[in-house]
């Protein structure tokens, strides 16, 4: 019983209960400063179960993508909204059924497509896996990598001239 | 468990280390600006003014720790904490000396960049908590500057990721040559320029820019909780410069044994003073001007850069 709880199966059952109570802290609060919050932590808790599994690259671009692009994003949205009284959430989540209806399908859909392919172990040795990303994007992949680059690099020119546009 | 204690024990570590880097910091920042403007700086407590500090830290401890009565409580008091982990976390992934970094990762480079990119989490919600126009501001301005600080900084590091073939820095310290100091220079330039703002100190200071928010995103902030956006400011310049001194400028390469300590030491305590230097001489950008010199300016020259390294690397 003792063996049971070694520091990976505590690590286990804390990244799942913070996991699960931060995406329902995210569905449930009506407050979106604190729904942005709570989905920062799910945030580092996915870059967590990256760790875990000892995918350490995947845990690194979820914290610079997630964590420091996405939620950045949207608090930024958050705070150019108005102000609120004191006391009062500066904008209440509708909690729409169809939003409901809606998560939760996307949610089967995952853990349907997921279930035999995630490991619930940890692996028994922990290896380098950036050389083999690196290997597959820069070897098999470089045709796919330079094709998503440029469509990137044309998604940001386009921006660029949108708003100089406006700006005329 | 040994891990979890061997983490705690650098996670403690880390934090007296800025500690003592914040009070160092500011200490020999007085000093510094001072003679920049014909000034003796602090001289009476202490030798030195060595002292000053001390007491400066025990007055902000005994301080009142006011939350204002509009604020949102929770968010105002958890964010400098938010703040400051992130730097604090930072430092476990420098190359302290030769095969060792207290949190040796095949993806420290990278862990480098993206984990201190957190802090601007903790200056939005700070900024936002305070329900206070200035403090807003500075937040948004805050964001915005480190957001586009961050590729710049980013790229100019991949310089070093490409001529050594690793994002591990212990890899990156032993593949490293003199020749890279030249290889890279202009990315060592953008870095350090780059590093600035990330920290959000003069010339880039407009988050906090004290003729015109009074200090931004920490405004209405006070005692201790003031004390930790302090030390996450200074805490965060000696990281980006124990980083630069490291895997830019080879830090303990130079010299075997202590004497590459020595040097290590002293090229980061050579990039504080810069960062000193720079803040005491340079009059604040403005906001427009700081945007255009990272997307116009910084961001191209970072490019190049990693092309040109990308070029040459094989003779390298």
């Amino acid at each position: 019983m003792i063996a049971e709880f070694s520091a990976s199966s505590i690590a286990f059952w804390l990244l799942s209960a913070v996991s699960i109570g931060s995406a329902a802290v995210v569905v449930f609060t009506r407050d979106v400063m604190r729904l942005a919050i709570s989905l920062g932590v799910f945030f580092l808790t996915v870059a967590g179960w990256y760790l875990y599994f000892t995918h350490a690259f995947l845990a690194v671009a979820q914290v610079f993508l997630y964590a420091g692009g996405v939620l950045v994003l949207v608090l930024f949205a958050i705070m150019f909204l108005r102000r609120s009284k004191a006391g009062e959430p500066i904008l209440e989540s509708r909690h729409s059924t169809d939003s409901v209806v809606i998560a939760v399908g996307l949610g089967f859909l995952v853990v349907m497509s997921l279930r035999d392919r995630v490991p619930i172990a940890l692996p028994q040795q922990a290896f380098p896996t950036t050389t083999e990303l690196a290997d597959i994007l820069l070897g098999p992949m470089l045709p796919h990598l330079a094709a998503v680059s440029l469509l990137l690099l044309v998604a940001c020119v386009s921006v660029l001239v949108v708003f100089g546009g406006e700006r005329e | 468990m040994s891990g979890f204690v061997g983490g705690l024990i650098w996670g403690l570590a880390a934090g007296t280390l800025i500690a003592i880097a914040a009070l160092f910091g500011v200490w020999w920042e007085r000093k510094v600006a001072g003679r920049i403007q014909m000034r003796i700086g602090p001289q009476t407590t202490g030798p030195a003014g060595i002292l000053q500090t001390i007491a400066d830290t025990l007055k902000l401890i005994l301080k009142e720790d006011i939350t204002p009565d509009q604020a949102d409580v929770r968010v105002f008091r958890l964010a400098p904490l938010v703040v400051f982990v992130p730097v604090a976390m930072s430092f476990s992934v420098i190359p302290f000396a030769a095969g060792f970094a207290p949190l040796d990762t095949s993806v420290g480079m990278l862990f480098f960049l993206a984990v201190p990119a957190l802090s601007v989490i903790g200056i939005l919600l700070g900024g936002w908590s305070s329900r206070n126009t200035y403090a807003t501001i500075g937040a948004i301005r805050a964001a915005a500057q480190m957001i586009s600080y961050e590729l710049p900084r980013a790229l100019a590091v991949l310089s070093l990721v490409v001529l050594a073939g690793s994002i591990r820095p212990l890899d990156v310290m032993a593949a490293w040559s003199p020749w890279w100091i030249i290889a890279t220079a202009p990315g060592f330039i953008v870095y350090f320029i780059a590093s600035i703002a990330e920290v959000n100190r003069g010339p880039f200071d407009i988050p906090e820019a004290e003729s015109e928010l009074v200090a931004g995103y920490f405004a209405d902030y006070s005692g201790i909780r003031w004390s930790i956006f302090m030390m996450a400011e200074y805490g965060g310049m000696v990281a980006a410069s124990l980083f630069g001194a490291a895997v830019f400028l080879g830090g303990w390469n130079w010299l075997p044994g202590i004497g590459g300590i020595l040097v290590f030491v002293a090229l980061t305590l050579a990039l504080v003073t810069a960062m000193v230097w720079v803040k005491w001489t340079y009059p604040r950008l403005r906001a427009d001007q700081l945007m255009s010199f990272a997307w116009k300016i910084m961001t191209p020259a970072a490019i190049v850069q990693l092309v040109v390294v990308a070029v040459i690397a094989p003779w390298l």
